[in-house]
């Protein structure tokens, strides 16, 4: 199966990139899931939180509050004004 | 020690004292211009997203319109331009070829009929514009520079509001920025760039295109539009400042350079001059003790 190259940036820095399986991202209406393979999308994003899922189950969670997401042939950009970490409970899924 | 000599000795000690603060500044300078590119760097992939991702959904959808992509603005005939300067001083011409250039805008824009609007980033720039009576529309000063990217922020929010407002003492039809550029820490420009209304790049349209797919937008394209467009020119207004901070502190570590090595040519000259005067002072003292002895011997006296 192939993977996501996923880019998380912000404003002034480089938060986070590598491999995924799946990332969720909140778009502004309603949550949206990325696989590979999907169609390319540019959207824009509300507040909530992204998960990006690495290969082994791994959930990486970041808190956004506006921004976009940018997926073109399994490559996703996720451009966002600022992003905390979330402490969860359930890291893996 | 005679007078001369002691004047010289003041002014070496001056000019020493001199080149120990410019000394200092330039190593300050130089250690910040590392840090202020750095943080220009950060901000790139940013950019790049955000450009790329404008840059296909003006390529895909060419029924989507902006009020920034308008290419025909005008409404109130005004065009802001935003000049970035520096607080300090000791800057070398950093601050006074970004207001040359802006001033040199401001005359065309003048030229075409437009009124030009100022607004000032910087102490240097906004006492040229109150010293000549003429005060800028808005001047933010002093600034921070660890607080650089939320001064963009605000400074963007302004500007976005300015140029979508409905009343015409207010509203802009163009922006234009005048900055420095942050090649190397050895070349800099001062460059005047149109930000409103964007020409996207038409350069491309001859040869094969890049093949940006055929986007799916969420909600809508003309809804992401709306909402990448001020973030774009957020994202252009905070990293033409953090250049112009990097800008200013190489223009300041070269400016320290030279009036390090002009000091330094200044206590040369006057350690020779100070010699001199020691050596014109023995001389003396040994021409009048011999001419004394002349004297002497010659009046015949053998005794004393």
């Amino acid at each position: 199966m192939s993977a996501l190259d996923v880019t998380f940036v912000t404003a002034d820095r480089t938060v986070w990139t590598g491999e995924a399986a799946q990332v969720v991202v909140p778009a502004v209406d309603g949550s949206m899931g990325i696989l590979p393979q999907m169609q390319p999308t540019l959207a824009i994003l509300g507040t909530g939180t992204v998960r990006i899922i690495d290969q082994s189950g791994h959930v990486e969670q970041l808190a956004v509050e506006g921004g976009f997401v940018s997926v073109d042939s399994d490559v996703v950009t996720i451009g966002v004004d600022d992003a905390r970490p979330v402490e969860s409970a359930d890291s893996r899924i | 020690m005679g007078a001369q000599q002691r004047v010289y000795k003041q002014k070496i000690r001056s000019a020493q004292g001199m080149k120990k603060i410019f000394k200092a500044k330039e190593m300050v300078a130089a250690s910040r211009i590392a840090k202020a590119h750095a943080r220009v760097e950060a901000t790139t992939p940013y950019a790049d997203a955000l450009t790329r991702a404008i840059g296909s959904v003006a390529t895909h959808s060419d029924e989507i319109s902006h009020p920034f992509l308008d290419s025909e603005r005008r409404q109130s005939g005004r065009a802001g331009i935003l000049m970035i300067t520096a607080d300090r001083g000791m800057t070398g011409p950093y601050s006074h070829n970004v207001i040359r250039a802006a001033e040199q805008l401001a005359n065309t824009l003048r030229d075409q009929g437009k009124e030009p609007v100022m607004y000032v980033v910087g102490r240097k720039g906004d006492s040229y514009y109150r010293f000549r009576n003429r005060p800028p529309h808005r001047a933010w000063t002093p600034y921070k520079e660890n607080e650089l990217p939320a001064l963009g922020r605000e400074i963007a929010s302004v500007l976005t509001a300015d140029l979508l407002a409905e009343d015409d003492s207010t509203h802009l039809d163009e922006l234009y920025v005048v900055g420095t550029e942050f090649k190397t820490r050895f070349l800099q420009n001062t460059k005047s760039i149109r930000m409103v209304p964007m020409g996207l790049v038409e350069a491309e349209q001859g040869g094969p295109r890049p093949s940006f797919p055929l986007y799916a937008f969420t909600p809508d394209a003309d809804t992401v539009v709306e909402e990448l467009m001020p973030r774009y020119i957020e994202s252009r207004i905070i990293n033409i400042l953090l250049q112009a901070m990097a800008s200013e502190h190489a223009s300041t570590q070269r400016a320290m350079k030279t009036a390090t090595d002009n000091a330094e040519t200044q206590i040369r000259k006057f350690t020779r001059l100070a010699n001199s005067a020691r050596q014109a002072e023995i001389t003396q003292e040994i021409t009048e003790i011999v001419g004394g002895a002349d004297a002497l011997s010659g009046s015949g006296r053998t005794e004393r």
